[in-house]
């Protein structure tokens, strides 16, 4: 027994990625990557400034011949079969120089700091950014001549800044973006009121009015709720902080000041967030208890299908499990598979994120709209520094993400392209997305070490505001927009804490 | 006294039922969930799945493009004999030297193995992950069988308990008839202790068994993964496959069970050896 | 003397003579090629750090640490070896003083079949403990005097800081009240579900030892079934279970009844006695596998004696079965104590990412190890955490170590022989 216990304590170690290396910035890191940002805005001098390190002498240009570079991929990219045509199309175009690459066959999730210095390490690595960039600090990738790179104008300024670095005073590109993510809104358009295009659809746009702002979602929830059959609206989990502290975000609220670089200043409850979690508290009163732990994240992909939600919200790589838990409904009616998948492919839309009211009223008639700041990140690839062939994983990474590789990457995956002509040319929920990343909608995750200490507090917080909306009257704690406000605080201080009471004697 | 003998008898078999239906039930649950037809657990209406089917085991074991269960399962199951067998022998082997011999540094050894046990083994993970690093055998499933077997005698104390409770007349007699101790040990005691070697057997293979995290840290290509590192890498809807996986991974140590069971409860005849 | 198995050798041991040369020949080859320089850099810990962008093949100052310390424990086996060398030298000496034969190499190596078997075969289980036990748990104390972990991790140099991280925690002022509160559950926690498990586990195997019950076989297979199952799929099972979207929660809302928060914000005592069942559920069949294998061992004469004078079944168990169970699991049930006492996983697994008000990064139904783990681990705090580590070690250690030295399995090891 005494095993299996000290087996869980090493359970929880390893989910935290516990071994030597897991670098990142620190504190200090974090101001010098303030620095960085800072500069961002103006020229980035990637390269071989005075100080800094002269990337021709890692990437000399000249391919290596005969090599192998091992590749990480994501899980879905290697389900799909796409990873498969990636690595066929790249051997096949390098065959004259014998280089191959191959699935490192790893985690997707693996630490390069944890497997690189013993060797153990892929060589080309796709993964988050916020996880790319906790590398850079112990050196573990190598930052990327990025403008040489032929995808370096399609890809918006946000992206690429997602992947700065500031290493002695000199800036780098750590990666190259390929895919962004954020949330999106799936719902059900069979399930959409039949006469919605006339009672509806008040701006006449063929849009309903309640897939383009909260407040009509909120109505619509609440006549579905009323009919109490156990069906609902939206539905969403509200514990997780990757999809509720966007809304914190539209109403003034952030995670780290300094354009998320600097540590010291947290800012959960800056500006009004206190507007924006009551806006949680309200669609909270409309959705059941499982609101308040992960029930309804889990539970969607099957809920969704079976017409019990009508819409929710999350990341856009789920896609075609969406689909698929649709199509089965479909198929247990009698249809047959081929009937299913397209009328579930019709039926199942994803959009994006509804439109909130600036009040933060959500009964509010005919409010004045202002954007969901949605929390985001951009994936990406990244050399391995303990790679033997810089030039061979440089010629990979710029194979990957040219044009035809990521417009396969979409067709196959449902990811959106950080490639602006890419975006543009599949359009829909890609080019939203792409437009809205542009324009500063999405919130890109913090890069810094001390991003980790945010869930908890965070995921507290949220949790509490959700089951404050299941509490009887003279339990409620957040009856107020300053109980709320103060609820805030304490998450702030409390990621405060967590931050920096260690820090001392580093 | 008749009457009361079968009252006894009924209080025990209604609490036997009840332990039974304690222990059970979530496993039945588990074991219907793997044969739930939808394959999502939200499906259910309440505990139990809607519709059943075959076709999760089927895609367990034959869809092995990107989760390669029986691969999984090779490994758990060589990994985990080849520690159960090493880590049995030294176990038993140490616990019976502690509990027959008497020698300086024992009382010492005794004391320092419990506190040893106590300490939170968090950090020593990253020792264990770099002096395997050092000795290149990360990759490598020798490695975790040598960790596992080495760690084995660890837990000896439980062991020793038992073996103290052997009289130690028998020892004597037969060392009297001229007998070595390595002779007395294998003629003699370890026929008596068959229970407790049923014991550390199931122990020593199912820690390995289903352990989680040295496979995590010291294998980290996905042909060596066992079947607990495989399960946890399972994606978001899959719990159809997990619960199947679950299940199928407890099947081997149910095997272990039933093949063990009959030198469990009569590895000493009552009494017969005593007096 | 001064080289090693030359005395042996002179006494004409030659076998022996050159086992103990050969085992000087070795260490000081590994001192010379390896252990030398791992030696010195325990204390320097690294002076040249590591920068792949300019190929910079520096110093991995926790290898060093940790190689550091193999090389010590190496030189203190080669002392051990030297000094059983003299003392072995010596003995042969007196004996041929005394007119006596010095033993032959074949007569030694018999020997460690008989009288000294025990060196035979501990020699294996010593070595493994050493390298993977003691190995790491050196490691980690020693972590607790450096500055290792936030940003100063490979391939950043780490350094020894002294006291540094003892003298931080004890300064820190949040620390106490949280600290307090938390022993004071973490205590209740240990002494409940240690004493429910192992009743409950000893209770069981009486029960399926009655000689009314049939087919026990059977019988004992379904907790056999709950031990099958990995712990961590079993935690996770029962956190779905009392999830809001859950079954138990679905069944009470079909019923017409408000969903029931079991593990959520408000739910500290709810959550604590799932907690207690939840892990007895886990720990009870192997309680059980260990007492049917230790009751079958029982003196049986002794128990119809008591049965012929009349004795009830419960005066039966009180006097001779417990004090017999009691007497061969002591080391078990002090496992049990202080695997529940760092018992990380259920509450991780069960109610994970809360912290409560009230409580410093933590919530009401953390354990020390799951606040440690808290404050240190996911902060990458590597040094506060084995010093925190060090400290909770120090005040079990000395709890279990007075309670089993005290105990009869430890005094009287032969009572029931």
């Amino acid at each position: 027994m005494k095993k299996k216990i000290t087996a869980l304590v090493l359970s929880g170690v390893l989910c935290a990625g516990l071994l030597s290396g897991c670098g990142g910035d620190s504190g200090q890191g974090g101001g010098r990557s303030g620095e960085g940002t800072g500069q961002a805005g103006g020229e980035a001098s990637a390269g071989a400034n005075t100080g800094g390190v002269d990337l021709s002498n890692i990437f000399s240009g000249e391919l290596e011949q005969n090599v192998t570079i091992r590749v990480l991929e994501n899980d879905t990219a290697i389900e799909q079969g796409y990873f498969r045509e990636l690595i066929d199309a790249f051997n096949a175009k390098y065959a004259d120089y014998g280089i191959v690459a191959v699935d490192a066959n790893m985690d997707q999730y693996s630490n390069l700091a944890d497997d690189g210095p013993y060797g153990y390490g892929p060589d080309v690595l796709y993964q988050a950014n916020d996880v790319l960039m906790k590398y850079v600090e112990g050196k573990h990738i190598y930052p990327v001549p990025a403008e040489s790179l032929e995808c370096f104008s399609q890809i918006p300024e946000n992206a690429w800044n997602a992947y700065k670095a500031t290493v002695n005073g000199v800036q780098y590109y750590m990666g190259v973006p390929v895919n962004v993510q954020s949330s999106m809104l799936y719902y059900r358009k069979d399930l959409l009121p039949e006469d919605w295009e006339t009672t509806w659809d008040k701006n006449g746009n063929q849009v309903p009015d309640m897939v383009e702002n909260w407040n009509d979602m909120y109505r619509y929830s609440r006549e579905i709720v009323a009919k109490n059959d156990g069906h609902y609206g939206y539905m969403r989990s509200l514990y997780d902080v990757y999809f509720s502290s966007g809304f914190l975000f539209s109403y003034g609220g952030y995670v780290f000041g300094d354009n998320n670089t600097n540590a010291d200043d947290l800012g959960f409850s800056a500006g009004n967030a206190e507007i924006g979690a009551n806006v949680l508290l309200q669609q909270a009163a409309l959705m059941n208890e499982g609101c308040i732990d992960d029930s309804i994240t889990v539970s969607a992909y099957s809920k969704l299908a079976d017409g019990t939600y009508f819409a929710t919200m999350t990341t856009p790589d789920v896609y075609t499990l969406f689909l698929k838990e649709l199509r089965l409904a479909y198929q247990a009616q009698g249809m047959s598979e081929e009937e299913a998948g397209a009328l579930a492919k019709e039926n199942l839309v994803i959009t994006e994120i509804p439109k909130l009211p600036a009040s933060g009223d959500l009964t509010e008639e005919n409010p004045e709209l202002i954007p969901l700041k949605a929390m985001g990140g951009v994936n990406g690839y990244a050399i391995s520094a303990y790679t033997k062939s810089p030039n061979a994983c440089l010629a990979f990474v710029e194979f990957a993400a040219g044009y035809e590789m990521m417009l396969r990457r979409n067709e196959m995956l449902g990811i959106v392209p950080a490639r602006s002509d890419v975006a543009d040319a599949v359009g829909g929920v890609s080019e939203i997305m792409y437009h809205n990343l542009d324009a500063g909608n999405i919130v890109v995750m913090p890069s810094i070490r001390a991003v980790e200490q945010i869930w908890t507090p965070g995921q507290t917080f949220f949790e509490d505001l959700a089951k404050d909306a299941f509490r009887p009257e003279a339990e409620k704690k957040y009856k107020t927009l300053d109980d709320i406000k103060n609820g805030l605080a304490s998450v702030d201080v409390q990621i405060y804490d967590a931050v920096h009471t260690l820090a001392g004697t580093n | 006294m008749k009457a009361s003998k079968v009252a006894d008898t009924c209080v025990t078999y209604i609490i036997l039922l009840a332990v039974c239906f304690i222990f059970f039930f979530p496993c039945l649950w588990l074991i219907l969930a793997s044969f739930s037809k939808s394959g999502s657990i939200y499906s259910f209406e309440g505990f139990f799945p809607s519709a059943y089917s075959l076709d999760t085991f089927k895609t367990l074991f034959t869809d092995t493009a990107m989760y390669n269960y029986p691969r999984w399962f090779r490994n758990t199951l060589f990994i985990a004999v080849m520690s159960c067998l090493v880590g049995t022998f030294l176990t038993i082997l140490t616990a019976y030297t502690m509990s027959r011999f008497q020698f300086k540094a024992r009382k010492t050894m005794m004391k320092t193995t419990l506190l040893l046990g106590m300490f939170p083994s968090f950090m020593g993970m990253i020792a264990v992950y770099i002096i395997m690093t050092q000795f290149g055998l990360i990759n490598n499933m020798w490695g975790l069988i040598l960790i596992y077997s080495a760690n084995a005698p660890m837990g000896y104390l439980t062991q020793k308990g038992f073996f103290d409770t052997i009289p130690s007349s028998i020892d004597e007699a037969a060392r009297i008839d001229g007998a070595t101790n390595f002779q007395v040990f294998t003629r003699i005691n370890l026929p008596i202790s068959m229970p407790i070697i049923v014991y550390t057997t199931l122990t020593s293979f199912t820690f390995p068994w289903s352990d989680f995290i040295l496979p995590k840290l010291l294998l980290k290509e996905k042909d060596l993964y066992t079947v607990a590192v495989g399960l946890m890498s399972l994606g978001d809807t899959e719990f159809a496959r997990f619960a199947a996986g679950a299940v199928f991974i407890a099947v081997p140590i149910v095997i272990l069970y039933f093949c063990l069971v009959k030198f469990m409860v009569n590895g000493m005849t009552a009494g017969a050896v005593k007096g | 003397m001064c080289l090693m198995g030359l005395g042996q050798l002179m006494y004409g041991q030659v076998g022996k003579g050159l086992l103990y040369l050969a085992v000087l020949a070795l260490g000081i080859a590994y001192f010379i090629f390896r252990g030398g320089a791992d030696l010195a850099g325990l204390f320097t810990l690294g002076t040249r750090e590591a920068d792949t962008w300019l190929g910079i093949e520096g110093d991995n100052s926790v290898v060093m640490l940790l190689m550091g310390i193999l090389a010590v424990i190496a030189l203190l086996l080669l002392a051990a070896v030297h000094v059983s060398n003299v003392r072995d030298a010596r003995e042969t000496q007196k004996l041929l003083e005394r007119g006596g034969r010095p033993a032959t190499f074949q007569e030694d190596a018999k020997q460690l079949l008989d009288r000294k078997f025990y060196k035979t075969v501990l020699f294996l289980p010593i070595l493994g403990v050493c390298v993977f036990n003691i190995l790491p748990i050196v490691f980690m104390i020693a972590i607790a005097f450096t500055n290792y972990g936030g940003s100063i991790v490979p391939p950043k140099l780490v350094d020894w800081v002294g006291l540094d991280n003892f003298v931080q925690i004890t300064t820190l002022s949040q620390f106490a009240p949280t600290f307090g509160r938390i022993l004071g559950w973490n205590l209740l926690w240990a002494v409940c579900s240690t004493a429910l498990n192992y009743f409950a586990g000893l209770g069981l195997a009486l029960l399926l030892n009655k000689d009314c019950v049939k087919g026990k076989v059977f019988w004992r297979s379904f907790p056999i079934l709950a031990y099958a199952v990995p712990g961590f799929i079993t935690l996770l099972g029962f956190k779905f279970m009392f999830s809001y979207g859950g079954p138990i929660n679905q069944l009470i809302t079909a019923a017409g009844h408000r969903a029931i928060g079991f593990l959520d914000i408000d739910a500290k005592w709810i959550a604590r006695l799932i907690g207690l069942g939840v892990n007895a559920w886990v720990s009870i069949p192997s309680i059980m596998l260990l007492a049917t294998g230790i009751l079958s061992n029982r003196d049986m004469t002794l128990l119809e004696a008591a049965k012929i004078d009349g004795a009830t079944p419960w005066q039966q168990f009180r006097r001779i079965t417990l004090p017999f169970v009691l007497f061969s699991t002591t080391p078990v049930l002090l496992g049990q104590f202080i695997g529940n006492f760092n018992n990380f996983g259920v509450f991780y697994f069960l109610r994970g990412g809360l912290y409560i008000d009230g409580y410093f990064l933590a919530s009401d139904t953390d354990l020390l190890i799951n606040w440690l783990y808290n404050l240190s681990i996911s902060n990458n705090y590597y040094n506060i955490g084995a010093a925190i580590s060090l400290v909770i070690f120090l005040i079990t250690s000395l709890i279990s170590l007075v309670i089993y030295t005290r105990s009869a399995s430890y005094k009287e090891e032969d009572t029931f022989r």
